[in-house]
């Protein structure tokens, strides 16, 4: 098929599914109120505690509240973002256990996009919106800024999304995964939310390799504060590099997708 | 009722909770999971403590050790007992109420056998893990005595049983609202602030006063406390607290769950 | 030409074997037991395009990993598969652009909005036009009768109407080979018969091929012209609808009811059923094994189960008629439900398919109820 009409295609795909997404959201409007309050109330009561803690210690490893404070609104943005466009990528390993594998597979278009953007989840809005709240409270806001911010609030998004959708393509090599990948995926979004210094350098590298939380916060930490725009650039194709892993990973684990008959009862 | 009969009753309760055991026993990445992320958890903590106390010796009355036990024990709450609230809502919301309640049990007596087979598994296993993290990352813990690990066994068990009747109850919510997992986030991440990450002396004066009124205290900071600073007496008075949250909190979930079926019944499910 | 050619299918799934207790759970955490399972072992068949052809066989037998092959799910063990010319394990976007599936209970609708929202973006996944689908979608909502249901959230429609909604949004995308696989379960008498029409107006009116699979016999008699049916993995039948039916044809079961008792004996035909007229005066019913010698007895009325191939029906009848006043006389068609049932109840695919051999060819075992073959002039 012509570059440009494939390109089309799935902007017409990917574009519909959004909107259908969208829709579902606002059958449940109400919901989606909730939802997206009940999230940011959630991340504020984290704000509670780091505050509660460097007030008791003026600083942990070299950060004080508004760095922290920093690195939250990003994750937690980077987080909605990657919810909000592909809101399966946790569910992927149940879906590829219960056999509804099946029904994408039939459909002409690319599997794993397929599959992880047939969904939004709902409470992913108010992680987004908190983070953009944030950021307007922190001191140092300029237009400048605000543009490092949202770039890496992509890049973050497409990051947690391939981190997260590679942990549950682990099921199609375990049989169940949920225990390793929602841990896979706790952790990183716990750890992002630290300060990096309070690791020694052994346990740094955990942070630009398998949970790739630098890429995500230190690092565009860095760049916000020192306006360094050299290292954009970078933190994208890493950011690609870690989705063509991550899609490679699940093309590997679907070769040996056995359906979904179940055989031997309840998992 | 007989005796015999009673026994025949919880009979059927224990096969349940065996049965889920076994479901959980199943595959091995159930348990290297959370073995993993708690070990982490664990060890992360004792980094940020360790940078904490860098040049202070206490604080808000803890130390380097204690505040790294403290965290040790406070989490096998979370870890062995945190997450039941997914299955629960999950059987809710599949549509699987119905056919439940047509069976001979408890429906929340059904749940409490199917959450406690697996969570005292995941709680030995983390709690097992937590000792040997504990003894290599800060030693021996201050004031050790065995009475201390003795109280802390039980009110973690009362911990658990906590967890699950105040989970059960917010699952429930699924019988009015289709989309019940912020409210759980909510209670779960204020039961982080209060009690788990921090001990509640960390917190603000007003804080620590209000959050005597809610269970969260004792849900992890009882457990925490018994096990690294509380004298018997204090700990004996911690427990009390939590049995009367435990009934509290039991009662709860009855209502909700009368509520609920009476709105069941009138609407279909 | 053929749309769909299945060459030695074969698939073997490997399942872990869990053994009982708990102990053994602690085992199997360390040691998993593993066990190989042949769902399909060496599968031909071949379908001409604009066919409907019913796929049947008893749970297990493998017609929905056949039908996964056939569609790319699953890629076979052993053997080749070919739909539209494409190789479905290799081909599957390709192919997946001209065929349409419908799995009972799988749906592509999205649960929470109407089904219009469904179209909409089925249309952005096959890539149609989007003025085609509009045009497309105001047919199938026609025929399908869907109008009342379009802009209703999929959570709030019946099941028969969610059916209905299914099979037209696999056709939207104008496919040649439709799969479906069990339509029609869970659905009543009239969401049945209405799944069935629509089915064969589709069939008729858009030129698909349709494959199905359902353990319905309504649903094969009424839809389908070639019946393959596949037990433990094998082909057992693979024969025009008509054939099998004929088969079916060849038993009668003959009802007569006199008017007085008659007392006779046919030979070499006993009756399944009897009414002994008792000469105490209470009339009873026996089975044919309780009343072994009830050929010496007096009847009121008798059933027969006739094979055609031996006894000449209208011998049969004239003889009846000789023996008194007939009140009633009903010759029926032995249900295909019971031949179908026969091949299900075997135990190894060669058992199944001595089941579903035709009987006459060598005329072997006689039926019970008939004497060694050749006609008997009844007297």
């Amino acid at each position: 098929m012509n570059r440009n009409t494939w390109i089309s295609a799935y902007a017409r795909f990917l574009g519909t599914t959004f909107s259908v997404n969208l829709q579902a959201v606002m059958e449940y409007r109400v919901n989606f109120l909730i939802q997206a309050f009940g999230m940011m109330l959630n991340n504020a009561a984290f704000a509670l505690f780091w505050g509660v803690l460097i007030e008791r210690t003026g600083g942990i490893g070299g950060y004080g509240f508004s760095d922290i404070m920093f690195i939250w609104a990003l994750v937690s943005s980077s987080f909605g973002l990657a919810h909000i466009l592909f809101g399966n990528i946790r569910s992927l390993g149940r879906i590829v256990q219960k056999g509804e594998l099946d029904l994408y597979l039939l459909q002409p278009k690319d599997v794993f996009l397929n599959l992880l953007a047939s969904r939004t989840i709902v409470s992913a809005w108010g992680d987004f919106i908190y983070g953009f709240i944030v950021l307007c409270f922190l001191p140092g806001l300029s237009l400048g800024r605000l543009a490092i911010f949202s770039s890496f609030v992509c890049s973050g998004g497409l990051i947690f999304a391939a981190t997260f959708a590679a942990a549950e393509s682990l099921t199609f090599f375990m049989g169940n995964s949920s225990a390793i990948s929602s841990a896979i995926a706790e952790f990183m979004l716990s750890f992002s939310l630290y300060p990096e210094t309070v690791f020694d350098r052994g346990m740094r590298w955990v942070f630009y390799s398998i949970l790739p939380s630098g890429f995500i916060a230190f690092v565009p930490l860095a760049v916000f504060k020192g306006l360094n725009w050299a290292m954009m650039p970078l933190v994208w194709i890493v950011a690609l590099a870690y989705v063509a892993a991550s899609y490679s990973l699940f093309r590997l684990g679907l070769k040996r997708y056995e359906s979904g008959n179940q055989i031997g009862a309840r998992l | 009722m007989t005796a015999s009969a009673a026994v025949r009753r919880l009979g059927k309760y224990r096969e349940v909770a065996r049965m889920s055991a076994r479901n959980k026993l199943r595959y091995r990445g159930n348990f290297a999971g959370s073995m993993l992320t708690y070990g982490l958890f664990v060890y992360v903590f004792s980094r940020i403590w360790a940078a904490a106390y860098a040049g202070k010796a206490g604080i808000a009355g803890y130390d380097y050790s204690m505040s790294v036990w403290y965290f040790i024990i406070a989490e096998v709450s979370v870890f062995g007992f945190g997450r039941f609230f997914w299955n629960l809502a999950e059987d809710l919301k599949s549509g699987q109420v119905a056919y439940l309640l047509a069976k001979p049990y408890g429906f929340i007596g059904y749940h409490f056998a199917q959450a406690m087979g697996q969570g005292l598994l995941d709680a030995g296993v983390i709690f097992l893990e937590g000792l040997a993290a504990g003894l290599i990352l800060a030693g021996l813990p201050p004031n050790f005595m065995l009475w201390r690990l003795a109280l802390v066994m039980v009110s973690l068990l009362i911990a658990g049983c906590l967890q699950f009747f105040l989970q059960m109850s917010i699952a429930m919510t699924a019988f009015w609202v289709e989309e019940n997992a912020a409210f759980f986030w909510i209670f779960q991440k204020l039961a982080l602030v209060v009690g788990t990450l921090l001990p509640l002396e960390f917190l603000p004066l007003w804080a620590q006063t209000a959050a005597v009124w809610t269970p969260l205290p004792s849900l992890s900071y009882a457990p925490g406390r018994i096990a690294v600073a509380a004298s018997p007496g204090e700990s004996l008075v911690l427990m009390g607290l939590q049995l009367a949250w435990l009934a509290a909190a039991t009662l709860l979930s009855r209502l909700v769950f009368m509520a609920g079926h009476r709105k069941i019944s009138i609407q279909g499910g | 030409m053929n749309v769909i050619e299945a060459e030695g299918l074969e698939k073997t799934f490997t399942t872990r074997v869990k053994p009982e207790g708990l102990k053994a759970s602690f085992a199997s955490l360390v040691k998993p037991r593993m066990r190989e399972v042949a769902a399909v072992k060496g599968v031909s068949f071949e379908v001409e395009s604009g066919e409907v052809l019913a796929f049947l066989g008893p749970n297990g037998a493998g017609k929905s990993t056949t039908i996964k092959m056939l569609t790319g799910i699953l890629a076979p063990s052993a053997g080749k598969a070919r739909v539209l010319g494409l190789d479905p394990a290799k081909e599957r976007l390709e192919l997946s652009r001209y065929i349409g599936a419908v799995f009972g209970q799988r749906s592509q609708l999205w649960f929470h909005l109407p089904p219009a929202d469904s179209f909409r973006l089925i249309g952005a996944i096959y890539e149609i036009d989007e003025s085609d689908r509009i045009w497309r979608q105001a047919e199938l909502v026609e025929r399908f009768g869907l109008a009342p249901y379009m802009d209703v959230p999929v959570r709030k429609l019946s099941l028969g109407e969610r059916i209905r909604c299914e099979i037209a949004a696999s056709l939207l995308p104008c496919p040649q080979v439709l799969f479906l696989d069990e339509p029609t379960i869970g659905l009543d008498v009239i969401a049945k018969r209405e799944i069935r029409l629509l089915l064969a107006e589709a069939a008729e009116v858009d030129d698909v091929t349709v494959f199905l699979t359902s353990h319905d016999i309504g649903d094969i008699e009424k839809l389908c012209k070639r019946a393959i049916i596949i037990h433990h993995g094998e082909v057992v039948v693979d024969e025009s609808m008509k054939d099998l039916r004929h088969r079916a044809l060849a038993r009668k079961l003959v009802g007569v009811k006199y008017a007085e008792p008659v007392r006779f004996q046919i030979d070499g035909l006993s009756p399944v059923k009897v009414k002994a007229a008792d000469v105490a005066g209470a009339a009873g019913i026996a089975g044919a094994a309780g009343v072994a010698g009830a050929g010496d007895g007096a009847w009121t009325a008798a059933s027969f189960e006739v094979d055609t191939r031996c006894h000449q029906l209208p011998d049969l009848i004239r003889a009846l008629a000789e023996k008194g006043e007939i009140l009633d006389l009903t010759v029926e068609d032995e249900p295909l439900e019971n031949i179908i049932a026969g091949i299900y109840g075997a135990q190894s695919g060669a058992e199944a398919a001595a089941a579903a051999r035709p009987r006459t060819a060598s005329a072997p075992a006689a039926p019970q109820t008939t004497a060694p073959a050749g006609e008997k002039a009844f007297s």
